[in-house]
């Protein structure tokens, strides 16, 4: 078998390069970690300036209330007081605070004669994440105002909505596991299979093996297979890692393994076909720097990784329908947090093998070996 | 196996265009089952463009060949099968061993394991390298990586080798270690070796016939002594000449027993017979016009001599010359190899 000996070659030479392995799984690592700490799904610490001009009852009530922000579970809010509005306003236009929250001196008085009470939120509307959070939060203090006390019962005239969760808890770090493994899969992908076809071009190695009785199934084949035994040992490892940096137990994912292996296969496949239609075209690597940012852009976060397709616009969901990361991500998420079976993934492995398949012989039908 | 032809390679009217630029122009010639069949010329005469047609890796544009007795552009395949190459940049991988980087080439071929062992173990004794033969690659001189190569190309016993600049970048030693080998090669293997050269000496010592090109077009071919004869006069004379050369040049023409006069480089290069018995006429003759010999010397006629005479420059002039051509010109230097 020829293709064997291509395989060999590229398995060889891959594994003399250890700085290439040791980045290609610190990378998906790292934006596990940064991005799961960096978004957390919930904002904290939102620095909040208050200037409390009254100081009466309510707005003694209305302070309360916000500390119970900064010191609730979430912790919300990181409250600093002043007596100076000036220096407030001052303070959220060089950043330092995200809003100032200025209560005026008659607001208790008005409050208590029901006189259109009212205090001022200056939101530095730029960050539009943080201000909308401060105000909804800030909101819901000032309605809290004239609740006198907890409540012990239920109100029998209020409406109560139950929620029921179908499957465990998944916290926001651990609901990034699909993405950083499909992550992995896109770097090896990257940097294994074509890439190498490319490096060889450009150091003029890829004649040693042009002139050889070599066919382009071989060559195409040979490579993609080496690239798909990288990629999934790669994105394998980064599967474990990942769980155990996100704390999903050992026992839950165990069983889920082969079917995991399954997705990570097909996907890799796919991708690794497409890379080479793709760069199989190119004969210098600076052209894979350039694509590579691209590429994970239009692939990635149109992926259903970090945000769910339905809130896409139409014509985003309508990309993502032929996006093999998305089908990728919904099998691994359906199989991680759902505990599906095949049968639920039967669409995704479908299309996924569908894709693999066209890829694969549009690779190998544009591969040219004489110009 | 199929009986070997005997013409191993025959190429009519091949032409190969990058855009407007013309590399290799309407070349037809044959090489012999057997022979040592050289193509002499400078860097960008379009020897490399040939070699990567004749081996398939470059379409032509248009004429044909038969490589092996295999139509070329019909079945690439057939012929890839049947030829090796060398190719004039060193195409073994750093990252694997000599060892390894023969194995897997002889698995590209589908050689048999314990075959393949066998001669890639022959092949390592014959180029000096088995003491190194596990190391990395990346570990060897340019020499050593080239006698590799060599015996990379030989590892699945081709009818027919192409060596594009195979001691191109070598120190004079290893020059000849490879020379040595391919002169064993064709005695061991009988095979019919095809190899490009801009090295006149290479040429000289190695093949039985050469084909001198220039511009992408052949000027000249034969054996070296059927070149040599082409040209007359079996001694040159060269003269360093104190300025004015005109008079000086013009006297020595006249001379009946000078059959050509160029001039490079400031020098008088004067083909004639029984140069040593001219050479004070030569001398006298000079000083009769006005001028000065400032130095002489006396050599037989060489190939760098019939290059000259065919072309009106020597090898090294038309080297410096085409490179910063396609430097200035943004050509890929490939093309015009």
């Amino acid at each position: 078998m020829r293709m064997l000996a291509v395989i060999d070659r590229d398995l060889k030479k891959f594994r003399r390069n250890p700085l290439v392995v040791g980045m290609s799984i610190i990378m998906p690592l790292l934006y596990l970690v940064i991005l799961g700490n960096s978004f957390q799904g919930k904002l904290h610490h939102l620095p909040l300036v208050v200037v409390d001009l009254d100081p009466g009852p309510s707005s003694r009530r209305l302070v309360e209330n916000l500390h119970a922000l900064e010191h609730g579970a979430l912790e919300l809010l990181t409250i600093t007081h002043l007596v100076d509005d000036r220096q407030a306003i001052a303070g959220v236009a060089s950043g330092e605070f995200k809003a100032a929250l200025v209560i005026p001196p008659d607001f208790s008085r008005r409050q208590t004669i029901a006189a259109r009470p009212e205090v001022a939120l200056f939101l530095d509307n730029s960050d539009i994440i943080s201000a909308d959070t401060l105000r909804a939060a800030i909101q819901g203090a000032v309605n809290a105002i004239p609740e006198e006390h907890v409540a012990i019962r239920e109100s029998n005239v209020m409406v109560h909505l139950r929620d029921i969760n179908l499957y465990p808890k998944v916290d926001y770090f651990q609901s990034l596991v699909p993405g950083v493994v499909i992550m992995a899969i896109f770097l090896g992908a990257l940097t294994t299979g074509a890439f190498n076809l490319v490096m060889d071009r450009f150091l003029g190695v890829d004649e040693s093996y042009l002139m050889t009785p070599l066919t382009k199934a071989d060559i195409v084949g040979g490579l993609i297979v080496s690239g798909l035994c990288i990629t999934t040992i790669m994105a394998f490892v980064i599967f474990v890692a990942s769980m155990l940096i996100t704390g999903i137990p050992f026992s839950h994912w165990l069983g889920r393994t082969p079917m995991v292996l399954v997705i990570v296969v097909l996907t890799t496949l796919g991708l690794q076909s497409l890379m080479f239609l793709i760069l199989g075209q190119f004969h210098h690597p600076r052209i894979v720097g350039i694509l590579s940012g691209f590429l994970n852009v239009i692939l990635f976060f149109p992926s259903g990784a970090v945000y769910p397709i339905a809130s896409f616009p139409g014509w985003l969901r309508g990309f993502a329908r032929f996006n093999p990361e998305a089908y990728a991500v919904h099998a691994l998420k359906a199989v991680l947090f759902k505990d599906s079976g095949f049968a639920t993934i039967l669409g995704d492995l479908t299309f996924l093998l569908c894709f693999t398949a066209i890829m694969l012989v549009l690779a190998v039908v544009t591969f040219r070996r004489a110009e | 196996m199929a009986a070997e032809p005997a013409t191993m390679v025959e190429v009519h009217e091949i032409t190969r265009k990058f855009g407007d630029f013309v590399a290799v122009d309407h070349v037809s010639f044959d090489v012999k089952a057997g022979e040592i069949f050289g193509f002499l010329g400078p860097n960008g005469a379009g020897k490399t463009t040939l070699i990567r047609m004749l081996t398939t890796l470059l379409t032509p544009t248009s004429g044909g060949a038969m490589v092996a007795g295999v139509e070329l552009t019909e079945k690439p395949a057939a012929v890839r099968r049947a030829i090796g190459v060398v190719p004039q940049a060193l195409t073994s991988d750093l990252d694997l061993t000599g060892r390894e980087n023969m194995d897997i080439y002889g698995r590209f071929y589908g050689i048999p394991a314990e075959q393949l062992k066998e001669r890639v173990k022959a092949l390592l004794e014959l180029v000096n390298l088995t003491n190194r033969a596990d190391e990395l690659v990346a570990a060897y001189s340019g020499g050593m990586r080239r006698r590799l190569e060599i015996a990379r190309g030989l590892v699945h016993r081709p009818r027919l080798l192409f060596l594009d600049e195979p001691t191109i970048g070598l120190d004079p030693q290893s020059r000849r270690l490879v020379w040595q080998f391919i002169d064993a090669m064709r005695q061991s293997e009988r095979m019919t070796i095809f190899l490009t050269t801009h090295y006149m000496e290479e040429a000289e010592a190695l093949c039985d016939r050469i084909a001198i090109i220039d511009a992408g077009r052949i000027i000249a071919m034969g054996t070296p002594a059927e070149l040599k004869t082409s040209v007359a006069g079996s001694d040159v004379v060269t003269l360093r000449l104190a300025p004015p050369l005109e008079p000086a040049l013009a006297r020595l023409t006249g001379l009946p027993f000078v059959h050509s006069v160029t001039v490079e480089d400031g020098e008088a290069r004067v083909a004639l017979d029984h140069g040593a018995e001219h050479l004070p006429r030569l001398i006298e003759e000079v000083a009769a016009a006005g001028g000065k010999v400032l130095a002489a010397t006396i050599h037989e006629l060489s190939l760098e001599d019939v290059f000259i005479h065919y072309t009106g420059k020597s090898i090294r002039q038309e080297e410096t010359k085409k490179v910063s051509f396609l430097v200035g010109a943004g050509i890929p230097q490939k093309w015009g190899r």
